[in-house]
């Protein structure tokens, strides 16, 4: 019995003794990247190639995991409730993570259980309608919504979206009134356009090829500057809506990291981002880079939740408690 | 001809020595995969996706395509040997192929199951070629009210799915639409019958339901009667279908080649519903009904090339409108476009020698396939002689590994020992899974599709008889659920209530 509790003095006395060893010697092993997204899709493609270009700025290797579920809540769940805040685990964090646990009981508090890290990019969002459609401009799609309350449809990849939330912030801006039809994913947002059952998708990039093939037209893109690909279709805010909509994501870790790891971590990834090789990966998916320092996301974090917080409450997706 | 200069030219891209070496590498990942239960194409897919970055985009997605196809040829030979589905489109094949493993009959049903695979497969890439685009453009005249109708066609096909009781049937597939309504509701992102647990927010698995209902379901009911097993192992016989198995088989592969190309054409689980509504079809057709559910040659032909021939449809919007049917061409999709390529109407002018390198490929790759799965069909009947203590924890550990490796979450293993646990339970009450799980797979896809159909429709049901694709399929469902009460027909549905007794 003595034996045992002396045992686990040491062993916490070691734990302490090792704290400022182990941020001085940062990174000696493997750092795991969870990735909660299923293997394969854009967004996983693209953190490969950014855990690519960081590990090398790291000086070790930054190892995926792709942890899906719960609409992308469930890697940084799982990593809140079981790693350890010493930087060898860091997640991705969707923008889902701030907006789930207004809407169901979750298990982690995004307010108190994460270490943000920095902020590394975002989608590209637009609208499109069929080619041989009416609509040359969204301000004729708003006109016209705007004089046929409920008649427009549109389809989103599902509810709760951002692409679902920041139609129904529009529509609310104008005092117009839209149905929203939530598809699963992408695909079928885009055979609905195409066989006229939804007037127009708000979805991202998906819609690429068929917009350069003619087939369908896009009518405004979310993001704050223009697309690179679609130069010629304006933004959301020159229109006058001053709403910015990219699902933003960034890297966070379990809370109560060492600054110093936080530091470390930060400046390879920061380093990793300028990498041709994710500026490339970047371009094939249409995402745009969007950088917010530790201090930056930390409080762009917070804000978050608070704007979720409103928007879940506005659309009535709010969990009971 | 255009036609054939296209072809040559995706030969030319098909026939170089390291495509060839592609489509091989593919195929054979492919049938390894889908004989592993549990492991399927898309968790094989995403691993070896980072491994073709450096290779030509041609040979990586011949490759990715191979191993997409190969996995469905895979599929149907844990169902028909140990009754384990290897993917979700085999679930029917394990109804008619395991009873027939167990009359000793495994080498035909093998049989039967690679010819059909390859004859569907071949008759998927030459529709492919032919009518592509054509056929992708009716496809997207499914909106939300077809895509109800034809759930509440493939729902009526329930009846022919069950060889038991109709009433358990129905208490089965009320279970199954319960068990898909878990998760967050698809319209209004409320959370349904998930007990505030995160690991329900995303619905139940497929996977672990499929494997642990019949899988795991049919590891403890051979536990208890050990001796029988034994039986059926050393009465092997021939290894190839008979000419009467030919006879047999002729009609359900080919209408199940069409059924399987069209609806692998439509967005959504197209290669599981084709495989069960060609089930339902060819009990209804066959004179001799009663002989579905105990090792009737047609339940495994049919099925078997409905999915084959799925996979092959699932190619056509993907690669003429960019639009994937399901995850597994969404994964491609993703691999056309980190090569530079994107999948739409302009791949075809843009990239020839790229579309119809595939498309030559999968020519070759269900060539590659037959070769390849004939041969084995032997040693996987030796398979049936290993003593069973030693077979069983084996597969016991395949399903474990397989359940894991697909979601990566631990929560699935246990779901796949809790359903393994009900569906032997059910076996002994005289319940069967398949309408459970027919139900569990149509039922989220049916509620979804009516709720948005009605939504664009402003509230009113009669969108759903003006629409004359949805008129069809319900007026189809509506003969196939009255037909009981015309005298003649009811003879012949009483003789299939009859023999459970």
């Amino acid at each position: 019995m003595i034996d045992r509790r002396r045992a686990l003095a040491l062993a916490a006395l070691a734990t302490l003794a090792a704290v400022p060893a182990a941020a001085d010697t940062y990174p000696s092993k493997a750092v795991t990247f969870v990735v909660p997204w299923p293997a394969g899709g854009s967004s996983d493609l693209t953190m490969r190639a950014l855990a690519e270009a960081a590990s090398k700025h790291l000086g070790q290797p930054i190892v995926i995991e792709n942890r899906a579920g719960a609409s992308g809540t469930a890697g940084p769940a799982v990593m809140a409730a079981s790693a350890k805040p010493d930087g060898y685990t860091v997640a991705q964090m969707p923008i889902t993570v701030f907006r789930l646990p207004h809407m169901v009981k979750t298990s982690f508090d995004p307010a108190k259980d994460f270490t943000y890290i920095l902020n590394v990019t975002g989608y590209t969002f637009g609208v499109v309608v069929k080619a041989d459609a009416k609509w040359q401009t969204f301000d004729e799609l708003m006109a016209d919504a705007k004089a046929n309350p409920g008649k427009i449809s549109y389809g989103t990849p599902g509810a709760g979206t951002s692409l679902h939330i920041t139609m129904e912030q529009i529509a609310a801006a104008r005092g117009l009134k839209f149905t929203h039809v939530p598809f699963k994913g992408g695909a079928e947002t885009n055979a609905a356009v195409m066989g006229g059952h939804v007037s127009a998708v708000a979805d991202s990039t998906g819609w690429g090829a068929l917009v350069d093939a003619k087939e369908l037209r896009l009518l405004v893109t979310w993001g704050a500057e223009r697309t690179r690909r679609w130069p010629d279709v304006p933004t959301l805010k020159e229109l006058g809506y001053g709403i910015v909509s990219n699902s933003p994501f960034g890297i966070a870790g379990p809370k109560g990291m060492d600054p110093k790891v936080v530091k470390v971590l930060h400046d390879a990834f920061r380093k990793g981002m300028a990498e041709p090789v994710y500026a490339e990966a970047m371009r094939k998916f249409d995402m745009e880079p969007f950088y917010l320092s530790t201090a930056d996301y930390d409080r762009f974090a917070r804000e978050t939740i608070e704007q979720e917080r409103k928007l879940v409450d506005m659309l009535g997706l709010a969990k009971k408690s | 001809m255009e036609l054939i200069d296209s072809l040559l030219l995706g030969f030319s891209v098909a026939l170089k020595p390291v495509n060839l070496l592609y489509c091989f590498g593919g195929v054979f990942v492919g049938t390894l995969i889908g004989v592993l239960p549990g492991i399927g194409p898309v968790a094989a897919m995403s691993l070896l996706l980072p491994a073709t970055f450096a290779i030509p985009p041609e040979s990586a997605i011949i490759l990715m395509a191979g191993v997409y196809y190969g996995s469905m040829y895979g599929g149907s030979t844990t169902a028909i040997l140990v009754n384990i589905p290897g993917e979700a489109a085999s679930v029917v094949t394990c109804l008619d192929g395991y009873q027939m493993a167990r009359q000793g009959r495994a080498g035909p049903a093998l049989g039967i199951a690679a010819m059909g695979s390859f004859i569907a497969g071949t008759l998927a890439v030459a529709g492919l070629m032919l009518v592509a685009p054509w056929l992708a453009r009716f496809a997207l005249r499914f909106g939300p009210a077809e895509y109800f109708s034809l759930m509440v066609l493939g729902l009526s096909i329930l009846a022919y799915l069950s060889h038991g009781s109709l009433v358990k049937a129905v208490i089965m597939a009320a279970v199954g639409l319960i068990l898909g309504l878990v998760g967050l509701d698809s319209i209004t992102a409320v959370p349904r019958l998930t007990f505030d647990r995160m690991e329900l927010v995303d619905g139940l698995g497929l996977v672990p339901i499929v494997m642990g209902l019949f899988g795991v379901a049919e590891i403890l009911a051979n536990l208890e009667q050990e001796v029988k097993r034994d039986i059926f192992a050393s009465r092997i016989r021939n290894l190839w279908p008979s000419r009467e198995d030919w006879r047999r088989s002729a009609g359900p592969l080919a209408r199940g080649s069409v059924l399987g190309f069209v609806l692998g054409i439509l967005p959504g689980g197209g290669a599981v519903i084709s495989s069960f509504i060609s089930y339902g079809l060819e009990k209804r057709l066959s004179r001799t009904p009663e002989r579905f559910g105990k090792g009737a040659i047609e339940g495994v032909a049919g099925p078997e090339a409905a999915n084959n021939a799925a996979a092959g449809g699932g190619f056509i919007p993907l690669l003429t409108l960019g639009i994937p049917p399901n995850v597994v061409m969404a994964l491609l999709l993703g691999a056309f476009i980190v090569h530079g390529l994107q999948p739409g109407p302009l791949l075809m002018t843009q990239n020839p020698a790229i579309f119809w390198g595939i498309v030559a490929s999968m020519y070759i790759g269900n060539l590659m396939l037959l070769v390849l799965n004939l041969p084995l069909i032997g040693i996987w009947v030796q398979l049936l002689r290993v003593p069973y203590r030693i077979l069983f924890p084996l597969i016991l550990m395949f399903c474990v590994v397989g359940v894991y490796t697909s979601s990566g979450a631990i929560f699935d293993v246990y779901l796949m020992i809790a359903f393994g646990i009900a569906g032997w339970l059910m076996r002994k009450l005289g319940y069967e899974p398949a309408p459970l799980v027919l139900a569990f797979v149509l039922g989220p896809m049916l509620e979804n599709n009516l709720r948005k159909a009605l939504l664009l429709a402003h509230g009113d049901f009669a969108t759903f008889v003006e629409r004359p694709i949805s008129a069809t399929c319900l007026g189809v469902a509506a003969l196939l659920l009255l037909s009981p009460l015309v005298p003649r027909w009811r003879a012949r549905r009483n003789t299939i209530a009859l023999e459970q007794s």
